[in-house]
């Protein structure tokens, strides 16, 4: 019985090549979305399907009254894609390991759209690579980054009545 | 015997393949957890050290068997898998500590240490989990369990909502008079805290869990 438990264990974690292929691939999708966040394509070769969807699927900031009082504020507004958002446990840890630090001036997660929403205290208050970091800390793993006045036109374009 | 863990504990891992679980949160992060089962009622307390470890104090009492554990444990989340819509883990857990019988004229103690295996994969829908252990306890005893766990969430909540799932157990305990147990249960989940009620239908016992995460 222990013999196979054991076995579970090692079996469970001695796939060490295809964790770091799955780390590897999602690295890119980062690498690809930061540079949709600056509005470039870095790449000469042709955009696969993950990185066409991430740099044509329109992003926008999900609104709350702190997220609302916070760009009054003046702060930068910060969607973040994350993979793996399937539950209220999720949400929790990233609203925890984000709100702790001082340059977020509002976090909220939404279920629905799979997304962290941050409103940074000043423009450039955490750069890509940190977000990241601190998204993997809480457990999960980066899908896009998308920053600045983009992640709002969807709320604030004009009525077309 | 040996056989049948073995295809259980494969039949986990098959679950997760394409896919999450709870024992391991953010780092920094405490959680309280209660459960009570047919046969065993415990009380875990864990710290997450980093995204991979956490660390804890467990006491539990096997109504059944006659022995109260108490001792820390460990648990290392081996592997996590992303996706889209959904999320998978498999956690190995560990435990060390002191197993007391408990009863009617009982005076045997022991050293004990326990391994197992979790595995859940988990949408906003859908839920399946499986999990083995192994206690042993020299002179006191030992307790094997497997079990699997199928959910289904029928409605989508968002964030601050009230989660509701509805979930199915089958336990696998093969040193008691009813080996296989089945005990349908609710999941209502709502920020913090995890609560599940639920019903044996084997022995008639009741099912209480109860997690918060600080």
């Amino acid at each position: 019985m222990i013999r196979s438990l054991v076995y579970c264990i090692v079996f469970a974690t001695g796939n060490v090549s295809f964790a770091s292929l799955a780390e590897e691939h999602t690295n890119h999708e980062v690498r690809a979305n930061h540079a949709h966040a600056s509005h470039r394509q870095s790449s000469s070769a042709p955009p696969d399907l993950d990185q066409r969807e991430a740099l044509e699927t329109p992003v926008y900031l999900s609104r709350t009254p702190k997220i609302d009082t916070a760009l009054e504020s003046g702060g930068e507004p910060v969607v973040v894609k994350v993979l793996g958002v399937v539950c209220e446990f999720c949400a929790k840890a990233m609203n925890r390991t984000f709100g702790r630090r001082e340059e977020i001036a509002a976090v909220h997660v939404d279920l629905d759209s799979k997304t962290l929403n941050l409103v940074l205290k000043w423009k450039g208050a955490m750069d890509d690579a940190e977000i990241d970091r601190l998204v993997a800390r809480s457990g999960y793993k980066t899908r896009s980054i998308h920053r600045g006045s983009v992640v709002l036109e969807g709320r604030h374009a004009p009525d077309p009545a | 015997m040996m056989r049948c863990c073995i295809g259980l504990a494969a039949l986990g891992l098959v679950f997760a393949q394409p896919c999450f679980a709870r024992p391991v949160s953010y780092p920094g992060g405490w959680t309280v957890i209660e459960e009570t089962d047919r046969q065993v009622t415990s009380l875990w307390v864990h710290y997450t050290l980093t995204p991979k470890w956490s660390l804890g104090l467990r006491s539990e009492w096997d109504r059944q068997q006659d022995y109260l554990f108490s001792g820390a444990q460990v648990t290392y989340l081996a592997r996590r898998w992303f996706g889209e819509n959904y999320q998978a883990n498999v956690y190995g857990i560990g435990g060390i500590g002191f197993a007391n019988a408990v009863g009617e004229g009982a005076s045997q103690s022991n050293a004990a240490g326990f391994v197992g295996v979790l595995a859940d994969w988990e949408t906003r829908r859908w839920f399946a989990s499986y999990r083995t252990r192994y206690l042993e306890a020299g002179r006191v005893g030992d307790n094997i369990l497997q079990s699997l766990r199928l959910g289904f969430a029928p409605y989508e909540g968002d964030t601050g909502d009230l989660h509701t799932w509805l979930m199915i157990e089958l336990d696998h305990r093969p040193r008691n008079d009813d080996k296989l147990g089945i005990t349908p249960l609710v999941r209502l989940l709502k920020g913090a805290a995890l609560l599940e009620l639920g019903w044996s239908l084997t022995d008639n016992e009741p099912l209480l869990n109860f997690t918060y995460r600080f």
